[in-house]
């Protein structure tokens, strides 16, 4: 995660304390006493601390535990109950060179190491069980809607089976419809499947090909192997900058760090040594961790661990025993699937017994009913929802939001929390300068991410010392061949302060390097943990000073104490006690905005006590380092992103809870919610209230509080109870010093609250969170396999701005999926009264299987699609995320609608063209009436018409299919009224624009006359009125009854 | 045991749910504390169905309209376009649902329907009859009669002494009992039809497949085997209301018995067609004759 160290932040110190030893805390503690109060979060820290300590240190473990016993049969993480058999940390050299049967000497052999690697198997995580190809493609085609379409079919044919053991030179209409829905969705599964493939492969192309090597001591040699061929009992030397290969029992160590984000999500980087310190083999020093990275220093380990069986790979392995939930979309489908089944057997089951009593024979009745029911299947639907969903998830990789499940694209639009990551998420993920203090004065720089505009007073005196110091006292460097490059985006060797230092100064100085050159450096004493200082001394640049100048940065108030003078405007003024409560008062502003502050001092040595010859001596100290100048403070924060403040408001206003859930120091993680605006600059928290009341903590009315700042520590003592009240009683929440497997608790308590939850993650420990989250969304850069794997999207550019570009597509998608499924849904009826009309008053079909499924797989597709790049209605990201379970994405209103009123004016535009059809061509519509039997007769080939005409069987074939073109018509064209009252469901179309879809929908057909496509267009026009006529209404009167029954 | 606790807390929650659902299902059904029914209170239902009322009586006054227009552009007397109806279509009598004509000469029940069929046809041809209701106007010649559309139409009279041998009247079992049937061909009326250039229709039937000598004679009464001109155009239902389709009697007088004797017979004239593969009876139609002695 952060990967920076926390040294200087005197708000913080507290908490790094908790994994040392009690002695070296007390005398900061001494130190900062006096501002403690001010501080209530810290007063926090120290309580932590001292739980800690009481606990005997275990809080850690106990965080990984997580084991809630209470929580039954729900609780996915059973298996890290079984405690971590790990004893290796106690044992001596000698004990493990025995257990591990090795030598830390010479290796194992090359022959043992073969034995062992046959017998344990390489050192990788088992990636997570693939899903067989086939059987992905499987899926695809079983989905809720292809179930309706397979019945479907299967119906169909069973129908046909039926007539054509009656009669075998009956229709194959059946036959071919059956074989239509397969058809579609076996196309329809093809397309998502290879949707879905394409975005895996665009995720392969991010996992990191390169292997890791390891350097291991074998045969008494060292030797490079990759790392996938360690196994245990091989000694490693590991240096700054590695990963850990394996777990390793240290041998020896020089200076050894280590950041143990990815594991335990603590940013800070932990010391690491070779001796036992803690019970817990999470907590003691002596043992290093797979996928850990080492900072600096070097180390031999030993390898007790490879593989899964290493404790990140047993926390990877959890998230398989995570079960995936269903996506919301796949919910709504589902329920859709059951309104339309419903409603297909219920019109099946009444016009099959109407059927029979009209004495029908059974099997015709039978055939009918299955035809009902298959009239009630929109075939058109799969593919439309399908493309639709391909095209948003498209439109969203545009926007770096790669979706890897079609469905997560509508997921993400109905979250009504999102918990994310601090660092690299909502941050730049880089220590930045962000605060100076020099002249008895707080300056302010620019923390965007370009450095661009550097506003603060440059011309004081002291300005001039404090860059020559930042420039001088700093062993950062940018990697060569970089010039090209904007200075923010180079690649810098050094850690994460000084780089942010080393940049600072070249966007204000320009060419760094160049003048660490002039002033050349003639001894540096490097920063350790027991000074809390570097110092370099430098020749000065100017030939005529023959002085050596030396330069001092540190935690500051180690600097301080080396000084007896202060700068003040380029004068050097002794260190009163005025200026000294200044320097304090600062200080503690800095550290209150969470920043790591570091000082700065300088002194120019007498030039006849140290002449240009003089040598010094670094191990010995033979210069002064103490009297000398203090010059400055400056203070550096991983910053926002700039775009990161606007997003949450966007939330905000979307009525999405943005959660920050982080490793890091509450201070830190507080006032970074601070500034992006996840705790709103006037709402407090509990400690805030008693800060300002003056009063205890405890006294304060806890509904006062609209932010809530929770640590790890008291999230693990917290009920599930307890976590509900926080969750539903604080609207702004960070929760800080987290370990990521409590993520899994924060999620799950979101989603007890009946919220679809995004959770954000990179790290392996992430993705148990990621797979329980309803849509996990991994970092694309800073991500791992792991993460990337669990996860259902994967933010490219790592930033949260481009979750809420998400969210607005997602639900754009939804609302624009309603008015698909509106749309389609309408001309059920229009399709399946003529067959209801057929059965009960006898008429010739007014409309054939055949040409129902031309619209709905041909002409109506493509309009149904353009629905999906309809507009916002200008409300969409200003509305309340729906309700999982109230806001449906069919409901009873639009179903109603959709059958009811504006289905049924289709259908009745249809059969006033198809009556205007029958008569103009001879038959009357009162002859038609009970003619089926008759028209149907193949024998029959003088059947007379109204005007006394005869007709042969295939006359009125061919007329019946003039009707079917007439009808098919007459849909259509009402189809572009329904397509344009679909546009809007609440504005007026005439708002909203009207013919930005309506292009390319529809083709012609031979086979009927032109003036029939005239006769529906009133009915068209009526149904954009009457349509018209309720929006008006319901943006008239919001809230009314028509609003809640005619809004759909 | 865990595994066991686990799964018994799941089927406890399970039978809780279920109840939960029957629970939530009749509250669904009858609120007695909201006093809703189906989720929606009395005031919500009268309004839904004062809504659909309305809403279903003016969908149910448009179409009236609808159709009300509908028959005003609409002539009761001529149909808007007939061409679908064209060319003539064919068909015979008697006619039984089937075109397979198969009887035993020796055994009249095998043929005593035919002879009732053509009967019952025939009463509306009886000379008697045609010549109280129509006139006899001149043969070979169009019986064009100019007027309202509105106005009552003559008929021209098809006696069915016309038919001669086949007419019933000398042989009252039209030849079925001597195994020399008699079948009548009719041509599907059309309002406005008239044969072109003034040359009449004329029937001629052929073995359809096989020996053509399994037909060795064929009369045609009337004699000319044609449908005279006076009978056309046809006015329609309503004003021609004692319009008798003319008729062409084939007399089958020599047909190879004991054995299928396919037969088309088909229309000749200018403007027919009697070659549509789709359809079989359009200018033509085939019967199998099956005589056995």
């Amino acid at each position: 995660m952060d990967g920076t160290s926390l040294r200087h932040r005197p708000g913080a110190t507290a908490s790094p304390c908790v994994r040392k030893p009690i002695l070296a805390n007390s005398a900061l503690l001494l130190l900062f006493q006096k501002t403690l109060e001010i501080y209530s979060v810290e007063v926090n820290g120290n309580k932590a601390m001292e739980n800690v300590d009481k606990g005997g240190g275990k809080e850690k473990y106990r965080g990984l535990k997580n084991n809630c016993p209470e929580r039954g049969k729900n609780h996915p993480k059973e298996e890290l109950n079984t405690e971590l058999d790990l004893d290796d940390h106690k044992l001596s050299s000698k004990e493990l060179e025995k257990k591990y049967s090795t030598n830390i000497v010479t290796g194992l052999s090359s022959t043992q190491a073969a034995e062992r690697l046959a017998k344990d198997g390489p050192n990788i995580l088992t990636p997570p069980k693939k899903t067989s190809e086939v059987i992905k493609f499987l899926k695809q085609m079983m989905g809720g809607f292809s179930i309706l379409l397979w019945i479907g079919a299967i119906l169909c044919w069973i129908a046909f089976g039926i007539q054509y053991s009656k009669d075998p030179s009956t229709s194959f209409d059946n036959l071919y419809l059956g074989a239509v829905l397969v058809l579609v969705v076996i196309l329809t599964g093809i397309f998502a499947y290879y949707q879905e493939a394409k975005s895996t492969n665009i995720m392969a192309s991010f996992s990191k090909m390169i292997p890791q090597q390891a350097l291991v001591i074998r045969d008494s040699e060292k030797k490079t192997i990759p790392a996938e061929q360690l196994v245990v009992g091989d000694i490693v030397e590991i240096k700054g900058g590695d990963r850990i290969p394996a777990d390793i029992r240290l041998l020896s160590a020089q200076g050894c760090k280590v950041d143990n984000s990815s594991l335990t999500g603590e940013s800070e980087p932990q010391s690491r040594c070779c001796e036992f310190t803690h019970d817990s083999p999470l907590e003691t020093k002596n043992i290093g961790f797979y996928s850990t990275t080492c900072l600096e220093g070097t180390a031999t380990g030993m390898v007790i661990n490879t593989g899964d069986r290493t404790i990140i790979g047993q926390i990877a392995s959890l998230a398989s025993g995570v079960g995936n939930e269903k996506t919301p979309i796949a919910i709504e489908i589902e329920h859709f699937v059951h309104i339309v089944a419903g409603v297909a057997v219920t019109i099946g089951v009444i016009f099959f017994i109407i059927a029979v009593s009209m004495k029908y024979r059974v099997l015709d009745s039978i055939i009918f009913l299955v035809g009902i029911i298959v009239a009630n299947v929109p075939e058109g639907l799969l593919a439309t929802v399908t493309v639709t969903l391909s095209l948003t998830a498209k439109r969203m990789a545009k926007k770096n939001c790669l979706v890897k499940n079609l469905e997560a694209v509508e997921t993400l639009g109905s979250t009504s929390i999102i918990c994310s990551d601090k660092t690299g998420t909502l941050t730049q993920n880089r220590m930045t300068v962000a605060h100076l203090w020099f002249d008895n004065q707080i300056f302010t720089a620019d923390t965007s991410e370009d450095h661009s505009n550097q506003v603060f007073d440059q011309s004081s005196g002291t300005w001039a010392s404090l860059s020559k110091i930042i420039t001088l006292c700093n062993r950062a460097e940018f990697k060569p061949g970089q010039e090209s490059v904007p200075i923010m985006k180079k690649v810098v060797v050094g850690d994460a302060s000084e780089t942010a230092l080393l940049k600072f100064s070249e966007v204000i100085l320009g060419d760094v390097m160049e003048i660490r050159k002039r002033n050349r450096k003639v001894a540096e004493i490097p920063f350790n943990s027991t000074n809390k200082f570097q110092l370099s001394i430098h020749e000065t640049e100017d030939p005529n000073d023959q002085r050596f100048l030396l330069v001092m940065k540190g935690a500051p108030e180690r600097i301080l104490e080396k000084c007896s003078t202060i700068m003040i405007n380029g004068q050097e003024q002794p260190l009163d006690r005025n200026t000294t409560e200044a320097f304090h008062t600062a200080y503690m502003e800095l550290g209150g905005l969470g920043e790591r502050v570091l000082g700065f001092c300088h002194r120019y040595l007498p030039a006849d006590e140290f002449p240009e010859t003089y040598s010094f001596d670094v191990e010995n100290m033979n210069f002064p380092t103490s009297n000398l100048c203090f010059v400055g403070l400056m203070s550096m924060i991983d910053p926002p992103r700039s775009t990161v403040p606007d997003a949450v408001t966007k939330c905000r206003s979307a009525g999405i809870k943005v959660i920050m859930v982080t490793g890091d120091h509450p201070i830190t993680a507080k006032a970074i919610a601070k500034s992006v605006g996840i705790i709103s600059a006037n709402s407090e928290t509990v400690e805030d209230i008693a800060k300002r009341l003056h009063i205890a903590v405890e006294q304060v009315n806890k509904r006062d509080a609209k932010a809530a700042v929770v640590t790890g520590m008291e999230l693990k003592d917290m009920s599930p109870e307890q976590l509900d009240d926080l969750l539903t009683n604080y609207s702004e929440i960070v929760f800080a010093r987290t370990s990521p497997q409590q993520k899994l608790i924060i999620v799950e308590g979101c989603q007890r609250q009946d919220a679809v939850v995004a959770v954000t993650g990179d790290g392996v420990n992430d993705s148990p969170a990621l797979k329980k989250a309803d849509i996990g969304i991994a970092m694309g850069i800073a991500g791992s396999d792991a993460a990337k794997n669990a996860a259902d999207m994967v933010l490219l550019d790592d930033n949260f701005a481009s979750i809420v570009t998400g969210v607005e597509e997602g639900r754009l998608i939804f609302d624009n999926l309603k008015k698909t499924i509106a749309y389609t849904l309408t001309k059920n009826t229009a399709e399946l009264c003529p067959f209801l009309i057929y059965i009960m008053a006898g008429l010739p079909l007014p409309i054939g299987t055949i040409t129902t499924l031309f619209i709905d797989l041909g002409t109506d597709i493509i309009p149904s699609i353009a629905l999906a790049y309809e507009k916002a209605e200008s409300d969409i990201m200003n509305r309340k995320p729906r309700h999982k379970k109230k806001d449906r994405l069919v409901n009873q209103q639009l179903v109603t609608y959709s059958y009811l009123h504006i289905g049924l004016m289709q259908a009745l535009g249809g059969f006033v063209v198809y009556f205007t059809v029958y008569a103009q061509e001879g038959f009357r519509p009162t002859t038609l009436l009970n003619l089926r039997v008759k028209w149907e007769d193949d024998t029959m080939n003088d059947l007379e018409d109204s005007y006394g005409q005869e007709w042969t069987r295939y006359q009125r074939r061919y007329l019946e299919w003039t009707g079917y073109t007439a009808f098919f018509v007459a849909i259509m064209v009402q189809q572009i009224a329904d397509l344009i009252i679909r546009k809007t469901r609440r504005n007026s179309v005439l708002q909203q624009g009207l013919f930005r879809v309506c292009t390319g929908s529809h083709v012609p057909l031979s086979c009927s006359r032109p003036q029939y496509w005239f006769v529906a267009v009133p009915h068209a026009i009526l149904i954009w009125v009457y349509d018209e006529m309720r929006k008006l209404l319901i943006r008239r009167y919001p809230g009314t009854w028509w609003d809640k029954n005619m809004y759909s | 045991d865990d595994q066991d606790e686990v799964n018994q807390n799941y089927l406890a929650d399970e039978e809780e749910e279920a109840e939960e659902e029957a629970q939530a299902v009749s509250e669904y059904l009858w609120d007695p504390e909201k006093r809703m029914s189906l989720a929606r209170t009395g005031q919500s239902w009268s309004l839904i169905l004062v809504l659909y009322f309305f809403f279903y009586a003016s969908l149910a006054a448009v179409i009236t309209l609808c159709m009300y227009t509908l028959f005003l552009t609409i002539s009761p007397y001529l149909p808007t376009f007939t061409e679908r109806v064209k060319p003539p279509g064919v068909m015979i009598r008697p006619f039984a649902h089937s075109l397979n004509f198969n009887f035993n000469v020796s055994e009249p029940d095998t043929w005593q329907h035919y002879v009732i069929s053509l009967n019952g046809f025939l009463q509306g041809y009886n000379d008697s009859l045609q010549e109280e209701m129509n006139v006899d106007c001149p043969p070979g010649q169009y019986f064009i009669q100019d007027g309202d559309e509105d106005e009552d139409k003559k008929a021209c009279q098809f006696k069915r002494s016309f038919l001669k041998n086949c007419s019933g009247l000398e042989d009252p079992t039209f030849g079925y009992s001597t195994g020399q049937p008699c079948i009548l061909l009719k041509m599907n009326r059309i309002v406005g039809f008239r044969p072109e250039l003034g040359d009449p229709v004329t029937v001629s039937c052929k073995v359809q497949r096989g020996d053509e000598n399994n037909i060795r004679s064929i009369k045609y009464y009337p004699e000319s085997a044609s449908f005279d001109l006076r009978y056309y155009p046809y006015y329609g239902k309503l004003t021609h209301v004692n319009y008798t389709s003319p008729l062409v009697a084939m007399h089958f007088t020599d047909v190879v018995k004991n054995q299928a004797v396919p037969v088309q017979c088909q229309l000749k004239g200018k403007g027919i067609i009697n070659d549509v593969i789709n359809d079989r009876f359009v200018g033509r139609v085939i019967f199998t004759l099956n005589i056995e002695t």
